[in-house]
């Protein structure tokens, strides 16, 4: 993959996709967050080599392998510390850390807490799915208090950290929360964060499916999620629920739920997400009690950290000069220590007394364990938390079992691509079709030109359509499906990138078939109707 | 659960519809072209603004002119681009209100071969454009396990669920 300046070339989802096999288990919401950075950092048009995404230890600490940018898989918790040395020694770069609950919580508490408190110019990414993943299912420092997980088989004796209220404590200037499971609203909040000049927290909502599935079901169902989720906005009003009935009112200090039927819209509060007083009580409204509040919770500006040590040492050179390491070495009380041979024989002495203390230590503690009887393991208790809880529709099994060639595919019209565009769009119309595959002589897919292409580059623009060749207008490389896919494959890269086509290819890149909306909406409708 | 039934349970305005470009009636096809590449939308809607200037809030909708028409009557028609957009549009749409419910719009697209209908409010007020994709974004949104948690390649999945 070139890796050259992509200053002037725009760059795509694919640029940022790295050739690492994923490791998360099938269904992570780890996934979407994924795709959803994909998709905003083209957006966003950073190029990918003044891109860093650092991590610490965890199931999103995995993230740096999957984004085809730098990256450190750095040490437990740690990840804000590397990043803050990064962000002073090469203050061009954008930062991306990436952190969990447990990493960032409890593992790597406090240097979270630093960076953000040194507003260094970090975008730290916290996902929060409120188990410990990796090392299958201990309760983290967000479980919930009462929580039945593998280490705490009677519930959670503990309460939460609320990471938005953490964020806030170590004055935190930019704070903002999103779910894995709206696509939308996360790209958004992820470019809002990027724009921040400072430490931008971020907290997801995200799903383990395997240790935590049912913890933001309420929050992730499409159906009511409105009704349990406040989209924050600045300047406008703190308005919910799916029919926009819904506000949120001060009543002294505590927030409270209204109906808009029987409160003036002047009683509802209005979001600033420059009082850090307000950032507070909407970073302490925990669902279910209160609505999740969604969206940039402060977002204010302070002086960043790496600027102000960068102009500090400048002060520094100016005043006094550049300094000599060397020099400062050499500077003032300086020992020297000498060899002794008594030293040596002493310490060595020392050494082996102690080995020995320690092999006795290990013999007794290895003879204890042997009898010492295993409790509280209960078999069949662990074997049940193994188990995922499965509540699946039919719909949603017929999402991951259909594969896309039950869709029936048209059979693709394709061009090749020494075609003209004249010949290619009277086929298009000819076969009144919205796309055509473009091939090159051995017949490999190698573009598609649509009638967005048609519109967005060619009409209006190209004067001479037999003049110009298709391959300087289609949209090369598209992605392609094979047909063993699930249809849910085929959503999802309709629902992430917007494709209105998809292209089938069989083993050698070979067009097969082409999918569209309609086909899809149309197959599920069919045959959910028969059912 | 059946798609059709919760399809009929959500209306239009709850779906993450499309957007769409607008311009007046009489504006030619040059610069409805314009404004559509500009605006990056593949649906123009037409309206029947008098005055020049931004658009009113209640401008009557005429017509309709999508990336459609473009293909079949003005991107190999020569000197198409001058002539006002109302001689390729399709006029008067047939609309639906924001109430409606996402199975009937998805009813009335299926059955006369819409693939865009717009959404307007009882005063006029032009809220979006339904077409499949609400559905898909839809599809996705509601099952988010099966479909948006998915690897960014296909042919590259961890097959078995133990973490990390
Ligand atoms: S254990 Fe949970 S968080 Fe980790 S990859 Fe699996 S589903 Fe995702």
């Amino acid at each position: 993959m070139s890796t050259g300046a992509t200053n002037d070339v725009p760059l795509t989802r694919k640029d940022f996709i790295s050739d690492q096999t994923v490791r998360w288990c099938p269904g992570c919401g780890d996934y979407a967050i994924l795709a959803q950075m994909q998709r905003a950092l083209p957006e966003i048009g950073v190029p990918k080599e003044r891109t860093v995404f650092i991590s610490g230890i965890g199931c999103s600490s995995r993230f740096p392998y999957y984004m085809n940018t730098y990256g450190i898989h750095s040490i437990h918790g740690r990840a804000p510390t590397l990043a803050t040395g990064l962000a002073i020694a090469n203050p061009d770069l954008s930062i991306w850390v990436i952190t969990g609950d447990g990493d960032g919580l409890s593992i790597g508490g406090n240097h979270l807490l630093h960076a953000i408190r040194r507003n260094v110019n970090l975008k730290i990414i916290l996902f929060n799915n409120r188990i410990y993943g990796l090392t299958k299912g201990q309760y983290s420092p967000t479980s919930r208090t009462g929580a039945v997980t593998k280490s705490s088989p009677m519930g959670v004796m503990e309460q939460p950290l609320n990471p938005i209220a953490v964020a806030m404590a170590a004055e935190a200037t930019f704070v903002a929360r999103s779910i894995d499971s709206h696509p939308q609203h996360l790209a958004a909040t992820l470019k809002q964060a990027s724009d921040h000049l400072g430490t931008a927290f971020v907290e997801i909502y995200q799903n383990c499916v395997i240790f935590n599935p049912t913890e933001w079901t309420e929050l992730s169902d499409r159906k009511n999620r409105d009704d349990s989720i406040l989209y924050l906005e600045h300047g406008k009003h703190m308005i919910f629920g799916k029919n926009q009935d819904k506000g949120i009112r001060l009543n002294g200090f505590t927030p409270e739920v209204v109906s808009l039927d029987d409160v003036d819209l002047d009683d509802i509060l209005v979001h600033d997400a420059t009082s850090k007083p307000l950032a507070s009580i909407l970073g302490s409204m925990e669902f279910p009690d209160y609505p999740a509040a969604m969206g940039v919770i402060r977002d204010v500006r302070k002086p960043d950290y790496a600027a102000e040590l960068i102009s500090q040492v400048r002060t520094a050179q100016e005043e006094r000069g550049v300094g000599d390491l060397n020099q400062l070495y050499l500077a003032a009380d300086l020992w020297t220590v000498h060899t002794r041979k008594e030293v040596e024989c002493a310490s060595a002495r020392e050494r082996r007394d102690g080995e020995a203390a320690i092999s006795v230590r290990r013999l007794d503690a290895s003879s204890q364990a042997s009898v010492m009887p295993i409790t509280g393991l209960d078999e069949e208790y662990i074997d049940d938390l193994d188990k995922p809880e499965e509540k699946i529709s039919d719909f949603q099994d017929l999402l991951v079992t259909d594969t896309v060639s039950a869709l029936e595919p048209n059979i693709p019209i394709t061009m090749s691509e020494h075609s003209s565009l004249a010949r290619t769009i009277r086929q298009m119309n000819r076969h009144n079709i919205g796309c055509v595959l473009v091939t090159d002589e051995e017949d490999r897919l190698v573009g598609i030109f649509t009638e967005w292409d048609a519109l967005m580059r060619v009409v209006g623009v190209v004067d001479d359509l037999a003049q110009q060749t298709v391959a300087d207008y289609m949209t090369p490389e598209p992605l392609a499906l094979k047909a063993d896919l699930p249809i849910a494959q085929a959503l999802n890269l309709m629902s992430v990138h917007g494709f209105r086509h998809l292209p089938l290819v069989d083993d050698n890149n070979h067009p097969i078939g082409i999918i569209s909306f309609r086909d899809v909406v149309g197959y599920l409708n069919d045959v959910l109707e028969k059912e | 659960m059946s798609l059709q039934t919760e399809l009929k349970s959500e209306r239009v305005s709850h779906l993450a519809v499309s957007g769409f470009s607008r311009v007046s009636v009489g504006t030619s096809i040059r610069n409805t072209l314009a404004q559509m590449q500009a605006d990056g939308q593949v649906v123009c809607l037409v309206t029947d603004d008098k005055q020049v200037g931004p658009p009113s809030e209640t401008a009557q909708l005429v017509g309709i002119f999508t990336e459609r028409d473009v293909m079949r009557k003005v991107i190999d028609v020569p000197g198409m681009l001058d002539k006002p957009v109302d001689e390729v549009m399709t006029p008067h749409p047939i609309t639906v209100g924001p109430d409606a419910s996402a199975a009937d719009a998805l009813r009335l697209m299926d059955e006369n071969h819409f693939r865009n209908l717009p959404i307007v409010d009882t005063s006029g007020r032009l809220l979006g454009n339904m077409t499949h994709q609400a559905i898909i974004q839809y599809l996705a949104d509601r099952y988010p396990v099966e479909v948006l948690n998915r690897p960014s390649d296909p042919e590259r999945f961890p097959h078995k669920a133990e973490g990390g």
